[in-house]
């Protein structure tokens, strides 16, 4: 079976087709990677080209040119269908995935729209290999349900983590210990009455074992971190303190921080830390009451108004009679 | 049959799982589907970062097997993620070189990943953003000009006001980065779009001189053009006390950055200004 290559006498450029001819109900032992990179391929196993020749060319004479021609016209267009289907289940397998993380149900006929197109009619095959590949792939299992059994979830087939493991994956990602740090640094700025000196928050870190230019493995480049990133991200407010010679900087909070976070949900951080009440710092702790009976009144303010917008949009579409959207 | 490794990876083929028993695409198991999992829920992470993630996914599913080393561990992957038409990708970042992983749908289609998260006006406003940073100079497209694009874009009307959140929600996804006031690509749209941006923009696309990859912030060779990031002119230049345009020798005019080394302490970030470099921002 194993011949003497001679790759010079083929033929059709095509030969690599004649080898995907020849398991021809074998669907799915087909991928992009034989076909987007053929030259290598051709050079790299012409034996198996040549085999699968000698079998194909049962009815037809390879041998002629009109022969030939037909052979490899079928084997391009046979080639063509298996990749357009390899690829309609890739992209099936991606657009679940994406839908998926918005927690929404995916319904066959969106997938009919979006992806599948004019081959709905093998849908049943196409739904059967992503299945698959989300299965041994990710670990998902795709469940049906609703009555008619149309619609669609992804089902995560890991088990529920030990609390620790959770916690430790939680924390990837980088955010989470990015956001340890900046709450250490608000923290720092609450307790000082609102503001902290550069050298301040400097000092602090460098006690965590935290310094600016060294890189850290699990912030980064601090100084990149807090000076650039939290300033932008608008944590954390820079500016040069007036009249200080040398001129010195100062950190306060930034608005998104005001907005995220509150001044009691850190002093209990700040507590927490030192096992201790928050009450232990009574300043720190009666402004932060405060802040706490501010903020519930703006929001029921702001729960007041839209209200009052709501009845005054229904008074006008009861007075119109159409939608004024 | 005696098959090199490389060999058996070139002739992967569809996951063989479905016939019974894989036949060369690498091995999964519940390590990797859960390091799977985790980086798509990310959408891209740094080295050390994904290290960890490594370490944990094995803590977690199989504690007393030897965890891999990482390069093998995701090309393991990969071998197996090449039927889907998707790949972890291994890139780095263009300011100063730290290197950076994300899964990358390697057939293009564009701004699909984002779809999910963001309206149609929205998605549009990151298009519009994206071909102002392509066709910069710097590499960098302020926030001015990519909000008076506010009126063309497709959708839902937007105003400016909600244009800046926008932007900011991109920065939040790691889609953008945001410097004092402008706006450039994060690591991991370039990354994932690389593809779809050198063959939708190919005359505005610039390309790096040394790796030959997507290249949106670096250093140009004020003679000839050639372009380069700052981390491969950090190697090429290398302890070289007197460095040359590789394209035309002309003496390179500009600060030559560290390579990144995480054991080094340096000069972290920010303005690596020289009066020459703050001339033409440094591209």
């Amino acid at each position: 079976m194993l011949q003497k290559p001679e790759s010079g006498a083929l033929p059709i450029p095509q030969a690599e087709g004649e080898k995907d001819g020849d398991r021809d109900g074998e669907t799915q032992a087909l991928t992009a990677s034989q076909n987007e990179v053929p030259s290598p391929f051709l050079q790299e196993s012409p034996k198996e080209d040549l085999g699968a020749r000698k079998e194909e060319g049962a009815t037809e004479s390879a041998l002629t040119p009109k022969g030939s021609r037909t052979l490899a016209a079928k084997a391009l267009a046979r080639r063509r269908a298996y990749r357009r289907l390899d690829r309609t289940v890739a992209e099936l397998v991606q657009f679940l995935l994406v839908k998926d993380k918005k927690k929404s149900p995916i319904t066959r006929s969106e997938m009919v729209k979006y992806v599948i197109g004019d081959l709905k009619d093998l849908f049943p095959e196409i739904i059967a290999r992503a299945a698959e590949h989300l299965r041994y792939v990710f670990g998902f299992e795709l469940k049906q349900f609703g009555r008619k059994h149309h619609t669609y979830i992804l089902v995560n087939k890991f088990k529920p983590l030990e609390e620790e493991e959770e916690v430790e994956e939680e924390d990837l990602g980088g955010d989470g210990p990015r956001l340890g740090l900046l709450i250490m640094i608000l923290g720092l700025i609450y307790m000082k009455g609102n503001s902290a000196r550069e050298t301040q928050v400097w000092e602090m870190l460098r006690r965590l074992g935290v310094r600016p230019s060294k890189y850290h493995f699990l912030f980064g480049y601090p100084k990149r971190l807090i000076m650039e990133d939290f300033v932008q991200q608008r944590y954390l407010n820079y500016r040069q303190v007036p009249h200080t010679n040398p001129p010195e900087c100062e950190f306060s909070w930034g608005p998104r921080s005001n907005l995220e976070i509150s001044k009691m949900k850190v002093l209990g951080f700040v507590a927490k830390l030192h096992k201790k009440e928050p009450q232990h710092w009574p300043v720190q702790y009666r402004e932060a009451l405060a802040d706490e009976a501010d903020r519930a009144r703006a929001k029921a303010r702001a729960e007041a108004s839209m209200r009052a917008r709501a009845r005054a949009r229904a008074r006008a579409t009861d007075r119109a009679g159409i939608y004024p959207w | 049959m005696e098959e090199g490794r490389a060999e058996r990876r070139r002739r992967t083929e569809a996951p063989s799982h479905t016939q019974g028993g894989p036949r060369r695409a690498g091995v999964m198991t519940d390590v990797h589907r859960r390091f799977l999992q985790l980086l798509m829920t990310h959408g891209v992470l740094e080295e050390w970062d994904v290290r960890r993630l490594q370490k944990h996914c094995y803590r977690v599913h199989d504690r007393t097997a030897a965890v891999e080393e990482l390069e093998d561990f995701i090309n393991n992957i990969n071998s197996v993620l090449e039927s889907l038409y998707i790949e972890i990708k291994k890139g780095a970042t263009e300011d100063d070189g730290r290197p950076v992983y994300a899964l990358v749908n390697l057939a293009t289609t564009s701004v699909s990943k984002m779809a999910s998260d963001f309206a149609e006006n929205e998605l549009d406003l990151f298009r519009k953003a994206l071909e102002l940073i392509i066709d910069s100079e710097t590499g960098f497209a302020s926030s001015t000009n990519i909000l008076n694009l506010v009126d063309q874009l497709k959708g839902k009307k937007m105003r400016k006001k909600e244009a800046e959140q926008v932007l900011q929600k991109f920065v939040q996804n790691k889609w953008l980065i945001e410097k004092e006031g402008e706006f450039t690509l994060h690591s991991r749209a370039i990354l994932e779009m690389e593809q779809y941006i050198r063959e939708t923009y190919p005359d505005a696309v610039k390309i790096c001189n040394i790796c030959h990859s997507l290249l949106i912030q670096g250093q140009s060779c004020e003679t000839c053009g050639i372009r380069m990031h700052l981390p491969c002119v950090a190697k090429y230049f290398q302890s070289n006390s007197e460095p040359r345009c590789p394209h035309c020798n002309d003496y390179w005019p500009h600060e030559i950055p560290e390579v990144f080394d995480p054991e080094k302490e340096r000069e972290a970030g920010t303005s690596r200004a020289t009066k020459r470099s703050l001339r033409s921002r440094q591209h």
